[in-house]
């Protein structure tokens, strides 16, 4: 009865342990210590594809081949607690075959099981196919996004809501300078002091879509530092990751230290060009293709009268109505080049309108000027009212100059000219009563005419020489080429008798052909050699005529003689108008004869000059133009 | 005709308004040929009016030769000197020019008008009594001069 009680208790907890058997989620496999399998559940006959006979006292390495029946002893000596401790999903991973042969990923968790015919262990078979297939995924997966990550061009930096560094790519171990296992699990504040931590609870709020609209280019300009310690200027695109472990932040990190010493360089030569045009003693405006102002400077602003905000934005047209605009297209099609050897001074003039539609003349000089939104023209606007008010004056003064001068010469001209008529009827008369009553009169009257006579003659002679002098600007000939040999033999054939009487003697070198009023040369000769011949001490008279060519195109002549020299000191008032340097009774003349050839040579161009000392003779020199042929 | 050994006295006719230059001529004139009638008319317009027997010159000779300066009052020279050399009548008559201008227009002009020559008046008194007598001995003592038409 006993053993039948205890056979019917046995029975029950059989029972009872069956039925939980069948109720586990899992496979359950009881095997022996000799490794064969004493009793399976419904799940373990499905997973391995065996009835529940065909397994029963078979060895347990048939369903799974390694690592478990190895266990056996293993676990044979750990206790139950310990085995106890032991949980699902921290057990041992291995391979299950089924009977068809085909293997699958198992998770074993094993406890023992005491029996009456000992110390069972008790296997919980969990297949893992789907969750090690999950698995793999995510290790392909993860992969992928290191290689995205690796692959960045920018540091990346993966944080945590706790501001702890996760995650890094090798361009963040390079900008930082840290190796990867110095930075994770560091605080994020090491790397990027300031301006990214605070960041992350406000950016942990936005949604993912926000910070998909986050560009770079748009981040966050912030400052990092180094291992080193040194800082450098970053710029940082944040956006949220999920993960297993919350929502992280991914932070692109660019370094943006070229990029901020370029645009402070820029911004350094943007300030310069700034200064440069405000600097400039000039209006300048820029204009774009359109003829639109899109830049301009104080003066521009002073001289246009208007404000800078009224200019910008409005066609040039309306401060410069002609001529500017029309410029443009002409101005495209130059190149760079020619549009530089363009120079202020060589500019354009035009007109241009102040802001009360008053007018002033300019002077502009264009030149390209390549930018971001395609070539603009730069006008550097010069006010040219003074210059032109100045030219004006100028050409005026010129003008009442000339128109002077010429009356001048008329005014000589016609006024020797009409003295000669009553002088004429002086001296005639006078001349009249001399010769009519010499001697009838007394002696006194006789010396009173004679007076008359002699002065009415001179003053025909001063006006004769007047006109003459006058006659040099007025009625001379176009320079042509002239034989000056051949105007030298003219002046000494008119200087026959005089030269003949002074017992003279006269010489010259060859002669050059040059460019010259013939007559006006014969009297130049004339005047140079009878000055020569009648200022002498008592003796011969010697008088030589020379050319030496001067330069390519001229000739210096000099006519030097052995009379009474000339003091320095009147070297210069010998050429004046009725100058003298002799009392009349010792040499006749009106004092006219040099200032009249001076006046020939600078009709032709050159200066007549003397080089003398008293009783040493002199020599006149003066230059001509060479003919064309004989340059 | 006049000619050479002619007896009648030579009638000249100077136009000139500068009564110091009439006077000096008629001086010199009567150095050189005591005999010759000088007659004068100080305009054009009173030298036309003679030489074509006109209003108060109605009696006027026929002169042999004329004198003409070129700066007149009212019609000037150069005037004259073309009226004369249009007039059948005048044009036969030797006018010589006797003037201060020396400008090649003058001299020019004169010479297409027809004068028959071109004189400029000298500065020196003895330069004018030289020309005079020139003129004497060549217009009205050498040069055969046409017979007055009978009118």
């Amino acid at each position: 009865m006993l053993s039948a009680r205890k056979a019917e208790g046995r029975g029950e907890a059989e029972a009872k342990y069956r039925g939980l058997l069948e109720a586990a989620p899992d496979a359950m496999v009881v095997v022996n210590k000799a490794g064969e399998i004493v009793l399976l559940n419904v799940q373990a006959e499905k997973q391995f594809g065996y009835s529940r006979d065909a397994l029963i006292g078979q060895k347990v390495t048939n369903i799974i081949p390694e690592g478990f029946a190895e266990r056996l002893i293993a676990d044979d000596l750990r206790t139950a607690a310990d085995a106890l401790a032991q949980q699902i999903g921290t057990g041992i991973e291995l391979s299950g075959r089924r009977r068809d042969g085909t293997e699958f990923p198992i998770e074993i968790m094993l406890s023992p099981l005491d029996s009456a015919e000992g110390v069972l262990v008790t296997a919980a078979i969990r297949n893992i196919s789907v969750r090690k297939a999950a698995e793999g995924h995510l290790a392909q997966m993860e992969g992928r996004y290191r290689g995205l990550l690796e692959a960045a061009p920018d540091a990346m930096v993966v944080v945590d809501q706790g501001g702890e560094i996760v995650l890094l790519n090798l361009q963040a171990e390079k900008q930082f300078g840290y190796s990867r296992d110095e930075l994770i699990g560091q605080r994020v504040t090491n790397i990027i002091p300031e301006g990214f931590a605070e960041r992350l609870i406000a950016d942990g709020t936005r949604t993912a879509a926000d910070a998909l609209t986050q560009q770079i280019g748009t981040g966050i300009e912030l400052v990092a530092r180094r291992k080193d310690g040194t800082d450098f200027p970053i710029e940082i695109m944040l956006s949220p990751l999920d993960s297993a472990d919350g929502v992280l932040v991914t932070a692109a990190i660019r370094d943006i230290s070229v990029r901020k010493a370029a645009e402070e360089h820029l911004a350094q030569m943007e300030g310069r060009y700034r200064g440069l045009l405000e600097a400039a003693p000039d209006a300048m405006v820029v204009v774009n293709q359109s003829g639109e102002i899109v830049l301009l400077n104080l003066q521009a602003e002073k001289q246009f009268g208007y404000h800078r905000d009224e200019l910008l934005g409005q066609q040039v047209t309306n401060i410069i109505p002609d001529g500017f605009a029309e410029r443009l297209l002409a101005d495209d099609l130059r190149s760079a080049e020619d549009a530089l050897a363009q120079q202020i001074g060589t500019g354009i003039e035009l007109v241009a309108r102040r802001k009360d539609g008053t007018d002033f003349p300019i002077e502009i000089m264009l030149s390209p000027l390549d930018s971001a939104e395609g070539v603009l023209v730069t006008a550097a606007i010069r006010d040219i009212s003074v210059r032109k008010a100045a030219e004006e004056h100028l050409g005026q003064k010129v003008e009442e100059l000339k128109r002077s001068n010429e009356e001048l010469g008329q005014f000589a001209y016609i006024a020797s000219h009409d003295l000669q008529e009553p002088l004429r009827m002086v001296a005639s008369y006078t001349q009249l009563l001399s010769k009519r009553y010499t001697g009838q009169l007394d002696a006194d009257a006789d010396e009173f005419i004679g007076f008359a006579v002699d002065g009415a003659s001179r003053m025909q002679r001063l006006i004769d020489d007047l006109l003459a002098f006058s006659r040099v600007a007025t009625s001379g000939n176009e320079l042509a080429d002239t034989s000056s040999e051949y105007a030298l033999e003219q002046a000494l054939q008119n200087l026959h008798w005089a030269i003949k009487d002074s017992g003279g003697l006269v010489t010259h070198d060859p002669l050059p052909a040059v460019q010259a009023d013939e007559m006006q040369l014969v009297q130049l000769f004339q005047n140079l050699i009878g000055n020569a011949i009648k200022y002498q001490n008592p003796g011969i008279p010697q008088v030589h005529i020379s050319a030496a060519r001067r330069g390519k195109a001229s000739w210096t002549f000099a006519v030097k003689d052995n009379g009474l020299g000339i003091d320095p000191q009147y070297f210069e008032k010998i050429f004046g108008m009725f100058q003298r340097l002799h009392k009349r009774d010792e040499y006749s003349g009106t004092g006219v004869g040099l200032a009249i050839c001076r006046k020939i040579v600078e009709r032709h161009g050159g200066a007549l000059t003397v080089e003398s000392a008293l009783g040493k003779g002199s020599t006149f020199s003066f230059s001509l133009a060479g003919t064309e042929g004989s340059a | 005709m006049r000619g050479q050994r002619d007896v009648t006295p030579a009638q000249v006719l100077l136009v000139d308004d500068s009564p110091g230059d009439i006077r000096l001529t008629r001086e010199a004139f009567r150095d050189a040929n005591s005999s010759l009638i000088l007659s004068v008319a100080t305009d054009g317009v009173e030298a036309m009016a003679f030489l074509r027997r006109e209003g108060a010159h109605v009696a006027a000779p026929r002169p042999d030769f004329i004198l003409l300066d070129l700066n007149l009052p009212r019609m000037d020279g150069r005037e004259v000197l073309e009226q004369i050399k249009k007039d059948d009548a005048l044009r036969t008559i030797p006018t010589v020019i006797l003037t201060t201008s020396d400008s090649e227009v003058d001299i020019l002009r004169s010479y297409e008008l027809n004068a028959n020559a071109y004189l400029k008046k000298p500065v020196t008194l003895e330069a004018f009594e030289s020309l005079v007598r020139s003129i004497n001995e060549f217009w009205l003592n050498k040069a055969m001069l046409p017979q007055p038409r009978q009118t």
